[in-house]
């Protein structure tokens, strides 16, 4: 099977896996900015006057399994731009691994980003507007690895 | 037209598209992310500075400003020499000072004066430490402050750079004014007090924290509560 061939009949798969590169890369950009602020190498999160950033970043849930959150994030984003970013290229566009990598990694950032964000409605009760960005980056990459899901079915 | 019905060349013009928009985002990010690096601790002053004058006894007494707790003209002055970072000074705020204050001072027997101490050789931040609970008591909480700092000192202290964004979680928590606080913790106030107040306990030979000066003179034989409360209530004249 042709990779080109593989493209044309299904389009959509490799704009949607462009999307999650792009996604991808601002979600690392923000998890970056939060994991040096969490180093000590930036000073003041830039989060609005009610202080909520750090607040959250300071709980004792800004940790999970002994590694920072922001490190998770900064881990989980480069991991699905790197894929998304296989997956763009012709001879891989019909890959059913990156295809199962992609949604697998996106499904886990959604929950994860699920759970973080349940956390500090009911638990810390503070809200962080950076990685309330990044639970949205995390819910638009997941849907769009949706189309994942009838590729891996076709193949 | 003609174009158009290239698929391959429309492939490659779309993956060119992408990579130009990828590129944007990374040249908008690192440009985000190298202005806040550049930017970081956004001259927060983390260690002590040449102060001038100090030299001279009085100004070093006016300049080494403490923190005073209870009544101006109790019988008994307690001296206090704390160090944020010094696990000691955490159980010493934690096990002894809220009956200090609860059977001594507020009782009238007792002031409390903390001064800081920062052993900057072994605590690398204990002096944005002092800093930052001195920023807290110009909003009027530096004792929640106080208290919040040793709470958490297991936190912060391990941390390998000077531990600001946790200092703003707790000025937040603390319910302070986070913009105030955190102008203040990233500027130089208060470097020249917590030096002056260095430099007092030098004078006065304390060596280690908490250092403890009732009335002028050292104390170093209690162990207890009750031994504290006992010397205090000597001078008190109980």
């Amino acid at each position: 099977m042709d990779a080109g061939r593989v493209e044309t009949r299904d389009g959509a798969a490799p704009l949607t896996r462009m999307g999650i590169a792009v996604l991808s890369l601002a979600g690392l950009f923000i998890a970056a900015y939060l994991l040096l602020h969490r180093l000590g190498i930036v000073g003041t999160l830039q989060c609005g006057a009610d202080g909520g950033c750090s607040v959250v970043q300071s709980s004792r849930w800004a940790v999970f399994l002994g590694i920072p959150v922001p490190a998770w994030g900064v881990g989980g984003y480069g991991l699905l731009l790197g894929t998304a970013l296989a997956g763009v290229q012709p001879g891989l566009a019909g890959d059913r691994r990156i295809a199962a990598l992609l949604f697998a990694l996106s499904a886990f950032a959604f929950t994860f980003s699920l759970y973080l964000t349940a956390l500090e409605a009911f638990v810390i009760h503070a809200w962080c507007r950076w990685c309330l960005a990044s639970a949205g980056i995390a819910t638009a990459i997941f849907l769009l690895s949706l189309p994942e899901i009838r590729r891996l079915r076709r193949g | 037209m003609g174009r158009r019905n290239k698929p391959g060349a429309s492939k490659r013009g779309g993956l060119r598209q992408f990579y130009l928009v990828l590129a944007l985002v990374a040249v908008v990010g690192i440009a985000a992310l190298g202005y806040a690096v550049a930017r970081g601790g956004g001259g927060a002053v983390l260690e002590p500075i040449a102060v001038e004058g100090l030299d001279d006894a009085r100004t070093l007494v006016a300049k080494a400003e403490g923190m005073a707790l209870g009544d101006p003209s109790a019988p008994a002055k307690l001296l206090i020499f704390n160090d944020f970072q010094c696990p000691a000074c955490a159980a010493f705020a934690a096990q002894i000072t809220p009956f200090l204050k609860a059977e001594l001072v507020d009782a009238g027997k007792l002031q409390i004066v903390y001064h800081d101490f920062p052993l900057v050789n072994v605590h690398p931040h204990a002096f944005i430490a002092a800093r930052a609970a001195r920023c807290a008591g110009e909003q009027g909480k530096y004792w929640e402050y106080y208290s919040m700092l040793f709470g958490q000192q297991g936190r912060w202290s391990t941390r390998p750079r000077a531990p600001l964004g946790d200092f703003e979680g707790y000025a937040a928590e603390v319910g302070l004014d986070r913009d105030a606080f955190g102008a203040c913790l990233r500027s130089d106030r208060y470097a020249d007090v917590v030096t002056a107040n260095m430099q007092l306990g030098q004078q006065l030979g304390v060596d280690g924290t908490p250092t403890l000066i009732l009335n002028g003179r050292r104390i170093r034989d209690w162990r207890s509560f009750a031994d504290l409360k006992r010397l205090i209530e000597g001078e008190a004249g109980n």
